[in-house]
């Protein structure tokens, strides 16, 4: 599958490789992200990156089963509208009332309309299969940036648009009158709607620490080590070879037919046990279709390769993909994007809010 | 399909507004010194408008050793947010004074002049009426920085009062390698683990509790290593290894001993690694099962212990001040013949011939695995890997939760004996340890500022080894450190916890009672402490005793009710009623502060200049500096204790109480704070920071010229030497820039020994009490039925969500998950019992009960239930947290001492509590027809 490069695809494309075998579902991304961009009025309930426990119901609950996507044509597909409820979170506590409280009552969430029934990781750690042969892994998920937008194509009032700089996937927030048939054409449903502006709003890959050269926060701040990102047409770097020359980096439902810019290295797992508990080294502890389910058919392959590559290294072999992803130098995963950003200073004043006017330039690049 | 793409160049003001929320007027280095273990993560916090709007990563850490991955970039998800924390409705930003009953939620603000004066007054009257060791600070790790340590120190110690031992209180003791090794503290760097080519995840969860640094477990099996974990359920750390080793619930120990029984069996055990390093050479009496000792050979030393030389076929003294063999060839096997001082002939064998006997008639792989469930062949491939492959085991502090937590680290440790495997890089088993920033406790004890003091102070540091080395001389500084630490233990403040909870907090009834303690047990529990007492064992420990009531308790953000064993059932109900005060200093509000008299606020970290707690882990000093003023009227820990240190002068002159006496030392009162401060020159945080900062160059762990300034720049600093702190030194391995910490390279590779009575690894132990215990070599026993006889066993273990309980009670992690406590459960199990998903169940023993939400969970084992700990009991109904169903049961044999190693020093050999396998039932709060019947009556009434 490669780039598309048609006279309105973007020049670039920001991607990013998730390395599942790295991920430990800590949350350090959603919260990096949450922290960042999702505190502000209508926002409460945003996790524009979140990280889920699969098998699962994930987040909004039961995603995978509400629609939307690409036809053959590229025409967007209406899905169904995620609700409030089923994005549960958002909560609010009752703080207050336990700090003075003589019945000792306990601190929950004040319930507002179900949202108390579902949250962004409601079903962490429940996994399938049954013990001893259960099994599980983590899923990050955030906006795909995909190289065919249906959320963009369905947007009536034309408010979204692919960067040309850098294929990011934007919405002229000005422009969004809060139709949400962004919302129902995203087959992943990371789009989210703000009930106190009226308008959808989404992962914006951190184009404005890009802007400065410094990676998006669940890249950056990924203690796992897991998050690659680079352009993809960057020949050289980790992204193009894992997911062109080795094949190891698989988009997640490559069948929504969106392309998406975020792809996935899949997930290796312990042997599993025979009745008698001996090791079962011929049938995976992860069904396979279930695998294929998410990565589409090129998931066995994918992991036959990473094993073949482990097992050179484990005869005191060299692998090149083995140590791609050992990433001995941390910036090895953030491609253009090393700057530290505490050396940005910016100028003073700061730029007026419609950014026409002075606009900060950090110092010393 | 037409890609829409704009013509502006920035895409409009909605680009802009969210390039203006990047953005910030200023940038301090920040960590969270929360011993959160091993902390240190460096980062860079944001702030806009006099706040902090984010925090991040630094992503500084340069490359240690080549080839192998950087620590970048240390952090995770409560660090990510913990901004957010300052800013939450659970902080705590004025004085409060309790007004109704305790726990009743009536609370005053008050200023400090007021709360201050009135903790003064009840601190001098303590001390009048009963005795200064009737103020208690309650051993923690406290909030965990610089800050928060001294000034429990400062306040409680200056007074002569007592702190309980941290190690009890948290437990995070590993008393099994303490008992092998005479310390229980290797603690490789992390950076070490990518090393590693087969990694056993054994008692451990890093996925959930080793965030920053899990990365080089993955790496290292991305390097060719192998991963198993070894735990009952399929618990997250699975995730990422290669074999999962079902073991059931607390019988690690026969699955360790059956491989070791494989080993032996089959000659793939490393013979000369085991002669050196191990008591496994050194020569046993058959007939009274103690060790050949000099003193029964010639009337010498009652330490000096004997090999059989295969050479020269004579018994030979195996030398206490080397592990080197020389020309000796100690036998491994045998029966030998030895002459005592009167003439009389004894047959001696080797420990090992005796191990092997024992492993043999118990222990073969088929018989261990019907003890833990692990299939013979499993344990046979793991054992054949490690007798190959640098192996390490990762723990955690969960086995020596567990009763016999003991057993199943000595049979670890064993298994690492007999495969090689320590003192080389990647190998070792793991626990924590802490030290090397030598300021943190000189600055304090120097008798006044500047660096002229200081040297003073190292030099009579200095002049203390010479002298216990010249009583010794095959003493190393590692074991003269510990030798002071025995003879010091007595006037440092710090007791074993076990007295205490003893005669003043309403545990001995239970420890006494015989169906929750081991069956193996001979006697009852009253019977050990008292031989303990009076051979002397514990003498100078048992403050306060039975004749002192604790008046104060003083605690530094250590919420005691949250995580004792037993809970606040046990506490509030025995040990609350008879405190005149209890203080609470902490940032927000926990389970403690609401049931205390005062809870006094502290800043933040991000609000002072505070340093984490150092650690071989991670080797650096790492700073957390003020990047904004605190909040409301919070001060930090060192201002607080110059305000009370300033009261107490005020209120003892006002009271014409200056001076009085305690274990032999003068206390006075009417100069606190110019000793404290140095007459003045330290009262400044960062002038004390920097001098502690500058003392630990001049002690030569930093490099020369190292101070607050060069701090402010870099961040963190990476130390350079071990110092002389007794966890530092036990690292056992010379402390190279250029590459990752692996200890015990000593033992190994220079064939120094080992703090131990025999000098040596000691698997075999010949107190009488181990011998009457049956344990004198690593044997697995079963767990006993803590709690009554029940169905389920409770294993626990440290939350993803929270440090302690520190985080568990923001709304932004809160919703990293269900948002309230629950209990994970077998879908098997919840359905038998008609149980669903995320509904509140009754779990209940002997002990008491709780009530929390169930979450069915595929990665549970049959009979197991795990609640993460760390949630606050204000979390829960009635306030009644997990811990209240735990017993809090000790190990009666951890009583014994008087034996080498096995005496009392803070922070090692002691009696610690247990809370892994309680056993416990679950019911449903109203069974299903009823509940369905009062519904329908509940509708019938409403008609």
């Amino acid at each position: 599958m490669p780039a598309r490069r048609s006279g309105t695809a973007p020049l670039k494309q920001v991607a990013m490789v998730f390395d599942l075998n790295k991920c430990m579902g800590c949350q350090t991304c959603s919260v990096g992200c949450k922290v960042l961009w999702t505190q502000e009025e209508g926002e409460d309930y945003q996790w524009w990156c979140s990280v889920n426990t699969m098998p699962g119901r994930g987040y909004p609950k039961d995603w995978e089963g509400m629609g939307g996507g690409a036809r053959q044509d590229g025409r967007a597909l209406a899905g169904r509208l995620p609700s409030r409820a089923e994005f549960g979170g958002g909560w609010q506590y009752n703080y207050e009332e336990v700090y003075t409280s003589k019945e000792h009552i306990p601190l929950r969430p004040i319930d507002g309309n179900g949202t108390t029934q579902w949250g962004p990781n409601w079903d962490e750690d429940e996994g399938g299969g049954r013990w001893p042969n259960s099994y599980f892994f983590y899923l990050p998920r955030l906006c795909n940036h995909c190289t065919r937008p249906v959320c963009l194509e369905a947007c009536p009032r034309g408010a979204m648009y692919k960067r040309p700089k850098d294929g990011i996937v934007l919405r002229d927030e000005d422009e969004c009158r809060g139709y949400r048939f962004c919302m129902e054409a995203c087959p992943y449903k990371k789009i989210y709607f703000n009930l106190a502006r009226q308008v959808s709003q989404q992962c914006i890959l951190c184009f404005p620490r890009l802007e400065r050269g410094v990676a998006p926060a669940c890249a950056r701040q990924c203690p796992g080590r897991l998050v690659f990102v680079g352009y993809v047409d960057d020949e050289d770097g980790p992204i193009n070879q894992l997911v062109y020359r080795w094949r190891v980096a698989l988009p997640l439902h490559p069948e929504y037919g969106t392309g998406p810019n975020i792809f996935y290295i899949p997930p290796l797992a312990p042997y599993r046990l025979n009745a008698d508990g001996s090791l079962d080294e011929s049938t995976p502890r992860i069904p396979m279709q279930e695998l294929e389910q998410l990565f589409g058919p090129q998931v066995g392959r994918a992991l036959a390769t990473l094993k073949r590559e482990i097992a050179k290294k484990r005869r005191g072999e060299a692998s090149e993909l083995m140590d791609t992803l050992i990433a001995y130098h941390w910036n090895e995963l953030l491609g253009p994007w090393t700057r530290d950003p505490a050396t940005i200073r910016w100028l003073r004043p700061e730029a007026s809010s419609r950014g026409s006017a002075r606009r900060a330039q950090p110092e010393g690049r | 399909m037409p890609a829409r793409t704009r013509s502006t160049t920035n895409g409009g003001a909605t680009e802009d507004r969210y390039r203006q929320r990047w953005r910030w007027d200023s940038v301090a280095w920040g960590s969270h010194c929360v011993d959160c273990y091993p902390s240190n993560c460096p980062h860079r916090v944001y702030v806009r408008d006099g706040k902090v709007v984010r925090e991040e990563q630094a992503g500084t850490f340069p490359t240690i050793e080549r080839d192998v991955p950087d620590m970048n970039p240390a952090g995770c998800q409560k660090g990510a947010m913990w901004s957010q924390m300052l800013y939450g409705q659970e902080r705590v930003l004025y004085p409060l004074k309790r007004v109704g009953a305790r726990g009743s939620g009536k609370w005053r603000r008050v200023s400090w002049n007021e709360a201050l004066t009135d903790i003064a007054d009840k601190l001098i009257d303590a001390i009048q009426e009963v005795g200064p060791e009737s103020i208690i600070r309650i051993g923690e790790p406290a909030e965990g920085g610089t800050q928060a340590l001294i000034c429990g120190g400062a306040i409680v110690g200056r007074l002569g009062g007592i702190t309980t031992d941290v190690q009890a209180e948290i437990n995070d003791f590993s008393p099994g390698l303490y008992v092998t090794y005479g310390k229980f503290d290797p603690a490789a760097s992390v950076d070490d683990w990518f090393h590693s080519e087969l990694v056993l995840i054994w008692h451990c969860n890093p996925i959930y509790t080793n965030i920053p640094w899990y990365h080089f477990v993955a790496e290292a099996r991305y390097n060719g290593g192998e991963v198993a974990l070894i735990a009952p359920d399929y618990s997250p750390s699975a995730l990422h290894a290669d074999i999962f080793a079902p073991v059931r619930v607390g019988t690690d120990a026969a699955l360790a001993l059956g491989m070791c029984q494989f080993l032996i069996q089959e000659g793939l055990y490393h013979a000369g690694f085991v002669k050196e390093q191990t008591d496994l050479s050194l020569l046993v009496q058959l007939d009274n099962q103690r060790f050949l000792r000099a003193k029964d050979v010639d009337g010498g030393r009652d330490d000096q212990f004997y090999w059989f030389d295969t050479k020269t076929q004579r018994i030979v003294e195996a030398p206490r001040g080397t592990l080197a063999l020389g020309n000796v060839d100690p036998a491994l096997e045998g029966e030998f013949q030895a002459t005592l001082a009167d003439g009389s002939k004894v047959r001696v064998t080797p420990v090992f011939a005796l191990l092997r006997k024992l492993l043999d008639r118990h222990y073969t792989p088929e018989k261990a695995s019907k003890i833990c469930g692990v299939h013979p062949d499993v344990m046979r491939r793991i054992a054949r890997t490690a007798a190959r492959k640098r192996t390490r085991i990762l723990m955690g502090w969960n086995s020596g939760k567990y009763y016999h937590g003991d057993l199943m680290e000595r049979s670890m440790a064993l298994f690492l004996a007999l495969t090689g495997n320590w003192g080389k890089k990647g190998t070792g088993a793991r626990s924590w340890a802490v030290g090397m920033f030598e300021g943190m406790f000189s600055t304090l004890a120097k008798p006044k500022a500047g660096p002229e003091a200081a040297r003073q102070v190292f030099e009579m540091q200095d002049q203390m080894m010479a002298v216990l080395k010249a009583e010794d001389p095959t003493m190393t500084d590692e074991i003269a450190v510990a030798e002071a630490g025995y003879r010091g233990a007595r006037m440092g403040g710090m007791v074993p916890a076990v007295f205490f909870w003893y005669y003043h907090c309403g545990y001995r009834e239970r420890w006494n009672k015989k169906e929750w303690n081991d069956p193996s047990m001979k006697r009852p529990f009253d019977d050990y402490i008292r031989e303990g007492i009076e051979r002397g064992w514990w003498e100078g420990f048992r403050t306060p005793d039975e004749k002192t009531p604790p008046q104060v308790i003083f605690e530094i953000g250590s919420n005691v009710l949250r995580r004792s064993r037993g809970g606040q059932d046990i506490m509030v109900r025995n040990l609350w009623p008879n405190l005149k005060l209890i203080v609470t200093m902490d940032w927000r509000m926990n389970t403690t502060g609401l049931y205390s008299d005062y809870i006094l606020p502290t800043s933040q970290h991000y609000e002072k200049t505070n340093f984490c707690y150092t650690t071989p882990h991670v080797m650096n000093l790492t700073l957390s500096d003020r990047a904004v003023a605190p909040l409301g009227q919070a001060m930090s820990e060192w201002q607080i204790t110059l305000a009370l240190a300033k009261k107490i002068e005020q209120r003892a002159k006002a009271r014409k109480f200056l001076e009085y006496q305690t274990r032999g030392m003068a206390i006075r009162l009417d100069n606190v704070y110019d000793t404290l401060t140095k007459d003045g020159a330290l009262a400044d945080d960062d002038r004390l920071m920097d001098e502690m900062v500058r003392d630990s160059a001049i002690a030569g762990v930093l490099p020369r010229g190292t101070n607050l300034e060069t701090l402010r720049k870099k961040g963190f600093v990476r130390f350079i030497n071990w110092g002389l702190s007794s966890m530092a030194l036990a690292q056992a391995s010379d402390l190279r820039s250029d590459e990752a910490h692996a200890p015990f390279r000593w033992h190994t590779e220079k064939k120094l020994p080992f703090p131990t009575l025999t000098r040596r690894a000691q698997f075999y132990i010949d107190h009488d009490w181990f011998l009457e215990a049956g344990e004198e070599l690593p044997v697995h026993k079963e767990t006993p039925k803590q709690g009554g006889d029940y169905p389920f066993v409770l294993t626990s273990g440290h939350p993803r969500w929270s440090i302690h309980s520190m985080n568990m009670t923001n709304r932004i992690i809160l919703e990293t998950h269900r948002g309230h406590p629950f209990m994970s459960m077998n879908p098997k199990d919840a359905r038998a019992r008609g149980i669903e998903d995320d509904e509140e169940v009754r779990v209940y023993n002997d002990v008491s009960s709780i009530q929390i939400a169930v979450k069915i969970s595929a990665l549970v084992r049959p009979g197991q239930l795990i609640i993460y700990n760390g949630w606050e009991p204000y979390q829960f109904r009635q306030w009644k947290g997990a811990e209240n169903v735990e017993p809090g049961m000790v190990k009666w044999l951890h009583l014994a001492g008087g034996y080498g190693h096995l005496r009392y020093r803070g922070i090692h050999w002691q009696p610690v509590p247990i809370d892994r396998a309680i056993h416990l039932d679950v019911e449903k709060i109203r069974p299903k027809s009823k509940a369905k019947a009062a519904a329908k009556a509940g509708r019938r009434r409403q008609r």
